[in-house]
């Protein structure tokens, strides 16, 4: 099952990358590592999600640190 | 400037009225209702001074700073490494705000109508519909909101239209039985709802007409405010005090609806309607997390960005919020605090430093 949503991942990264390439093709270089960055991002946490579904967040770090402002409330 | 397209002030309200109330009025009645109980339409008035304060911020800056956005003149303000990290946060914000926007439309189109379907495929294909708006530009999302928010506008009139047989007005009373205080307690989440407005500092260099700016946000607040306002009241007249149980108050409004017990079901056609609404304020939020992360890395050009931030959105809102309980909660203790911390404290600061170290514009109040 993990190795079926790892595969889904990557095709469709590639789907995104294959769309833009003629866009990417025109553009400068600072833009072309902009965006493999992100997309590097995108793999990363998306392999990560799949792997470790669990995996603490933004959201729990947010929790965690306005939580002593409850009682205020 | 990367965005060629402007848009007109009616479109900037319009947008921002969307922005905000489009998941406002399906999520705040409940969280406000656990405090308030039956003063709960008082506390969007409240909230409304965090709206108005945040607009009159973001447009004095902007006229510090024209046709720059709050990224951009966070870098002049601050210098350039404090700056940059203020941005980043600020965009991070952003990013979160962004994908918990997603995550309200699918829960919500999930619970209403599509029990079966996984919310990954919801999200998905909205971010998708949303992207191909995004690419268009912000004129693509202003003639959309002009299209598409008068039917919206209609139908929650509609709703109450409908049901005015069934409206008891003395649900309302008494007025502020214990107080203020639940109304203000209640109040919480209409403010961080309402510190969303400084997300108009991404709209306002694209209006042609920049005298006229202050009145439309003032206009857009006060638009959004009404209608929460209304809502809550309607619900108020309609449930009573059991209210405080039920999710989507609006939704639940709508499936009450039976003229002549022919004229029934209509929540299918509120729902169709509302997508139109959470379209335009998907597709506003999507966009200023584009133009925001391509100005904070100064490129030419933000389109070879939409589907990628498109994709990380979807992962945040899968990432950031564990279950509907979760968010449900989170939006009644945490969430608001966060949204006034980066939303209030950083344009006030820009703002105060801005002050101090720039000089007056000259078209400072026209």
């Amino acid at each position: 099952m993990k190795v079926l949503g790892i595969l889904g991942i990557i095709v469709i990264l590639l789907f995104i990358f294959l769309i833009q390439r003629p866009g990417l093709k025109r553009s400068g270089k600072r833009e072309k590592i902009a965006f493999f960055s992100i997309m590097m991002v995108n793999g990363v946490l998306a392999v990560l999600l799949v792997i470790f579904p669990e995996m603490p967040g933004p959201g729990q770090m947010i929790d965690f640190l306005y939580k002593s402002f409850k009682p205020f409330w | 400037m990367i965005e060629k397209g402007r848009i007109s002030g009616l479109e900037l309200a319009l947008i921002m009225y969307a922005t905000v109330s489009a998941t406002a009025i399906l999520y705040i009645p409940y969280i406000t209702a656990q405090h308030a109980k039956r003063d709960l339409w008082l506390s969007p008035i409240w909230g409304s001074l965090s709206g108005f304060l945040i607009v009159v911020i973001i447009v004095i800056l902007s006229r510090y700073f024209p046709g720059k956005t709050l990224i951009e003149y966070c870098e002049l303000i601050l210098g350039r490494t404090i700056g940059k990290i203020i941005a980043f946060l600020y965009l991070f914000f952003l990013l979160h705000d962004t994908s918990i926007a997603f995550r309200e439309y699918g829960e919500f189109v999930e619970s209403a109508f599509l029990h079966r379907t996984p919310m990954l495929f919801v999200t998905g294909s909205i971010a998708i519909s949303c992207a191909i708006a995004v690419h268009g530009g912000i004129q693509t999302i202003g003639r959309c909101a002009v299209l598409f928010l008068p039917i919206v506008f209609v139908s929650y009139v509609l709703i109450y239209i409908f049901l005015i047989p069934d409206l008891n007005l003395k649900n309302m009373l008494p007025i502020m039985a214990d107080g203020v205080l639940p109304s203000i307690k209640g109040s919480l989440a209409p403010h961080a709802w309402l510190s969303q407005y400084s997300l108009m500092s991404f709209l306002l260099p694209l209006v042609t007409k920049q005298q006229k700016v202050m009145k439309w946000g003032i206009v857009s607040v006060v638009a959004s405010v009404l209608t929460m306002v209304l809502m809550n009241l309607g619900n108020l007249f309609l449930f009573g005090d059991i209210l405080i149980n039920l999710q989507f108050p609006v939704f639940e409004a709508a499936r009450f609806v039976s003229v002549g017990s022919f004229f029934e079901h209509i929540e299918s056609i509120i729902i169709a309607v509302w997508v139109l609404g959470g379209f335009i304020q998907l597709s506003a939020f999507f966009y200023m997390v584009v133009l925001g992360t391509s100005q904070w890395l100064k490129l030419p050009s933000y389109k070879p960005f939409v589907l990628p931030i498109g994709f990380l959105i979807i992962l945040f809102s899968v990432w950031t919020i564990p279950s509907f309980e979760d968010m449900i909660r989170g939006m009644g203790t945490t969430v608001p605090y966060y949204f006034l911390t980066i939303q209030l404290i950083i344009p006030s600061l820009l703002l105060c430093v801005a002050v101090i170290r720039w000089k007056k514009p000259k078209s400072f109040m026209q």
